[in-house]
């Protein structure tokens, strides 16, 4: 019994030791990681607009991010929009609430810096307090609109859908006409070597230049990818020879990857999806803030 | 076991008489699996010796504390603490290298060779002793890690730290897991053969 005692005894403490050492290593580190983490989605998003490392980003250009809300309440469903009104949250933010017909029901003003609107916890007490008692806020996606000078260039968009085994995280970058610009798949649990090729370039590559007509029918296809179109995937040809190809192959289906067509499938309809519904809720809110002249960054 | 423990001994002793891979036959499963180059070998090496190192002085300072019947426990949640700490360290310091290591790192928990050192050296042997004896066996397993990676990446796919030096995949086979074992086998005879020989030359029988 005296021996049972010691060694449960020893055990907590060697455990609470353990526990202590990681810890405390965790509360060190997790700061640095954060920072890492945005350094990467940072690069990701630059990288997808053209802008691989090391390329100097024009200072003309702007990112502006967008948070999306669903509200709750009385019964009835809202969608909210936290929009900047100016360049790195420096006047504020305007808080959008739209009803599902795409009716304006209310707009006010949002006093939150930047960062703090990047923190997920001080955005949704901002967006609480806003909306008021009574209603349940809950965060949906974020999305960024890039500006050059004033004027929309692109779209980033992130997304999350089902794959073979579970959910593929994707950053997806389109143009205003909502062609693809570029597909970024920044977290998946795919098969490696079957599904996993879904973060190979020359997967990924496929979908850009697909232009929104395109990727409303995209389909997948069950067959190789022909030789000279697979080397301008992996980028092994000119520029000009990847742009013919682009060219060429822009309204045609995807290539499925050998043993993993679920996967492929996927994430072209994933993409498709996310796409789609963005194309919907920009309309809605573009409408609304022109409506209503709304003085927003973008 | 030698009883004048030289530091430099200790090494030796890790790489070459008694070698985890080649000797010792411990830890095959990563030796197979992960060795399909030499790059992949030096990673999981390094990680290996940084938790091998600090696990045995961690156990040989705590040894007399070790409860006899709860030794192996204490050990795994040594290893485990060390992995977690070392793994939160280079996701948030050395990005770029985690990227790379992230997996190899995680797998380290259940390698044999290291919970097998705790048990038949640093539970019973000075901290200095335990930490060169930590060394030594991971140095000797980077080693033989490489050298495993070396001879399938050359084999396999013709190249070498990934540059390609053949220009052509001699034999593809030796990139797959299996012939990861013919890879260890032929090491190990040939490590035995070169041991044979040199104690002959020295008249040791």
């Amino acid at each position: 019994m005296k021996n049972i005692i010691t060694i449960v005894v020893r055990l907590t403490v060697s455990c609470l030791l353990a526990a202590t050492v990681m810890g405390l290593c965790f509360i060190f580190t997790s700061n640095a990681k954060k920072h890492n983490e945005h350094v990467k989605e940072q690069q990701v998003m630059y990288e997808l607009l053209g802008y691989q490392a090391g390329a100097k980003f024009p200072e003309t250009m702007a990112l502006h991010e967008v948070y999306r809300f669903v509200i709750t309440g009385g019964g009835k469903q809202s969608i909210g929009y936290l929009v900047p009104k100016g360049h790195g949250g420096e006047k504020g933010f305007l808080f959008v609430n739209i009803d599902l017909n795409g009716a304006m029901l209310a707009q006010q003003n949002v006093a939150l810096s930047e960062a703090d609107a990047l923190a997920p916890e001080t955005r949704n007490q901002a967006v609480t307090k806003v909306v008021g008692p009574g209603y349940e806020v809950k965060f949906a996606d974020q999305t960024i609109v890039v500006t050059n000078s004033g004027h929309r260039v692109a779209y980033l968009l992130s997304g999350k859908f089902q794959g073979f085994k579970t959910f593929v995280n994707v950053m997806l970058a389109v143009d205003p006409a909502f062609a693809i610009l570029g597909l970024e798949v920044l977290e998946h649990e795919e098969d490696p070597g079957l599904g996993a090729e879904i973060d190979q370039d020359y997967f990924k590559n496929q979908f850009k230049g697909k232009p929104f007509e395109a990727l409303k029918t995209i389909e997948v296809v069950k067959a190789p990818i022909p030789a000279d179109y697979l080397e301008a995937l992996n980028g092994k040809i000119g520029e000009e020879g990847i742009l013919k190809f682009r060219e060429q192959y822009k309204d045609k289906a995807v290539y499925a990857l050998t043993g993993a067509t679920i996967s492929t499938k996927a994430v072209a309809g994933g993409v498709q999806g996310i796409v789609t519904k963005f194309a919907y809720r920009i309309a809605v809110l573009d409408k609304v803030v022109k409506e209503q002249q709304l003085a927003v960054a973008f | 076991m030698a009883n004048d423990k030289s530091s430099m001994q200790l090494i030796t002793r890790g790489i070459l008489s008694e070698n985890p891979i080649f000797k010792l036959a411990l830890s095959m499963c990563p030796a197979v699996g992960i060795s399909t180059t030499v790059m992949n070998g030096f990673m999981l090496g390094i990680a290996v010796l940084f938790v091998q190192v600090f696990s045995s002085v961690t156990i040989s300072v705590f040894k007399n504390l070790i409860h006899p019947r709860i030794r192996i426990p204490t050990y795994t949640l040594t290893i485990a603490t060390w992995v977690t700490v070392i793994d939160l360290v280079l996701a948030a310091y050395l990005p770029e290298a985690y990227a790379k290591m992230g997996i190899f790192v995680k797998l380290i928990v259940a390698f044999a060779i290291i919970t097998m050192r705790l048990e038949m050296f640093a539970c019973k042997e000075p901290v200095k002793d335990s930490f060169w004896d930590g060394l030594g066996m991971g140095l000797g397993f980077m080693i033989g890690m490489m050298v495993i990676g070396f001879v399938r990446e050359l084999l396999g796919s013709g190249a070498i730290l990934g540059m390609d030096v053949l220009g052509f995949k001699p034999l593809l086979f030796f990139i797959l897991p299996s012939a990861g074992f013919f890879v260890v086998g032929l090491m190990m005879a040939f490590f035995n053969w070169i041991e044979i020989f040199y104690k002959r030359s020295k008249g040791l029988k």
